[in-house]
């Protein structure tokens, strides 16, 4: 792989959380520890993982809200990222329209541009006359559905998906589904995080599988899943 | 960028401008009927119970509890601003002094709905208007520096003393009994306390002005308002500039 087909480069990505539980008192905790990968241009990349593997924490490194507390992010030539997540990234009491403006203009785009992909958004969503209501009414499918019509709609140089897929109803997710592999099939490049690696191996080419924060398993997205699968099972005996 | 950042609070100041309204029954009127509710306790407490004030006490007592409460109410509300943008920080890095500035914009809108109703009152209550009260115009921009820089260090050290909320809701009634909103300040017993309360307390100094010029037709002293601009602008300045450095510091805090 050389450097010019790459979209980006994590290297030793560490995260730590102290949490105060007392006056005094803290305990810390650590996301992510010592997590390295490369994701080429153009491809889609899967990261699977059991809840409380890091997951978040790794997609708000990339999405760029905040930075690793060690390591670098080195990404090249990526000028917008898209974070689609369920249950994040609202004011639950504006509505999913004005929402949706707010979510573009922070993506970059000016308030008219915003304006003018408001009908896609709303077409996509399939919320109906919900989409003008408060966000706080909705169902959490809803949301979901919100976040992902908003964020799919528009162009991005780096999609990143946590899970969006396994919530709303059949016939929207074969559509979300659908408009994803578009994206997929045009050079878009995805990162694509879930805890069910046959759903990691459904999309992706190449996938890393996080435990505990630590990177187990990397490359071919058929053996990090048979990883995966594994660590799923020692889980359970 | 920065006008890409105004452009941002200003449509989040109009959004919940407009979810506001639609959320209560008597919407936009509220605006005006809060402040007035206040202002007639006070007037019913000092005026009836107590016999005190004097002579036009409404119209003083207007002057200056409609400007502190402004103020005092927009402080509260930027104090959280930080806090409450979370959801929206989750999305990707943008700087963060976007939700002081948009807290800051929603309150000016409504209080030039406020500023109006104010000068139409004292207007028809009898006062004579002049074109002494256009000074007013030099008073709101010094009000909104004030709000502005303040709130900014409010928001800021909320994220990480949530306790500090504690704090603020005491300032604020602090604010309310030193500041001269129902006893004037150019009527303390000692001339020299007033003479200090107008230097060192900005607040006194502006709900003051408020009056020399509504309810006196008589210029702001123009040297204490410069000084008190200054500072305000300097702040602003200073918390502008750290509110753009710590960006992603402040999403990582409240994310943890």
């Amino acid at each position: 792989m050389t450097e010019t087909n790459l979209a980006l480069q994590a290297n030793n990505i560490s995260v730590t959380y102290h949490s105060r539980t007392g006056l005094f008192k803290s305990f810390k905790f650590q996301a992510l520890n010592n997590v390295s990968f490369k994701v080429k241009r153009g491809e889609t990349f899967g990261v699977m993982g059991r809840n409380g593997c890091g997951k978040s924490s790794l997609l708000r490194v990339l999405a760029g809200v905040y930075q690793a507390d060690a390591g670098e992010l080195v990404t090249h030539d990526i000028a917008t990222r898209t974070l689609l997540t369920l249950g994040l990234g609202f004011d639950a009491t504006l509505s999913g329209a004005d929402n949706a403006i707010l979510s573009m203009m922070l993506q970059g785009f000016s308030r008219e541009e915003a304006k003018a992909y408001l009908p896609a958004v709303r077409n996509f969503s399939e919320l109906g006359d919900f989409f003008e209501r408060p966000v706080k009414t909705y169902s959490s499918g809803m949301r979901s559905r919100l976040g992902f019509s908003t964020g799919i709609t528009t162009q991005t140089d780096l999609l990143l998906i946590d899970e969006t897929l396994a919530v709303g109803d059949k016939t929207f997710n074969a559509k979300a589904e659908k408009a994803m592999m578009e994206r997929i099939d045009s050079d878009q490049t995805v990162i694509f995080v879930s805890h069910s690696g046959a759903q990691v191996q459904k999309i992706c080419q190449r996938a890393i599988c996080l435990e505990r924060g630590k990177l187990v398993a990397e490359g071919d997205v058929k053996d990090v899943a048979q990883e995966y699968a594994n660590i799923n099972d020692k889980k359970l005996d | 960028m920065f006008i890409k950042s105004l452009v941002l609070a200003h449509t989040m100041a109009a959004m919940r401008l407009k979810s506001e309204a639609s959320k209560l029954y008597l919407s936009y009127l509220w605006w005006i009927l809060e402040p007035m509710l206040y202002v007639a306790v006070f007037y019913f407490a000092f005026s009836y119970l107590l016999n005190r004030g004097g002579e036009n006490f409404l119209v003083f007592l207007m002057c200056g509890k409609i400007p502190l409460m402004w103020y005092t109410k927009t402080l509260i509300k930027n104090s959280m601003s930080l806090t409450t943008g979370k959801g929206l920080m989750g999305q990707r890095d943008f700087p963060k002094f976007v939700f002081p500035y948009s807290h800051t914009l929603e309150a000016a809108y409504k209080e030039t709905v406020v500023y109006l109703f104010l000068v139409a009152f004292v207007w028809l209550y009898g006062f004579e208007a002049g074109v002494e009260w256009l000074y007013l115009l030099a008073l709101v921009p010094v009000m909104l520096l004030l709000i502005l820089s303040t709130g900014m260090v409010a928001a800021y050290i909320t994220v990480y003393v949530p306790d500090f909320r504690m704090i603020i809701a005491m300032f604020t009634m602090a604010l309310l009994f030193v500041s001269g909103v129902f006893w004037d300040v150019r009527a303390l017993p000692d001339p020299r306390m007033t003479e200090l309360m107008l230097i060192y307390n900005p607040f006194a100094f502006m709900l003051d002005a408020h009056r020399q010029v509504l309810m006196y037709r008589t210029a702001p002293d123009w040297t204490q308002l410069g000084y008190i601009a200054g500072g305000a602008a300097l702040l602003l300045l200073i918390m502008h500039g750290w509110f753009a450095s710590q960006s992603q510091r402040i999403a990582r805090r409240l994310y943890s």
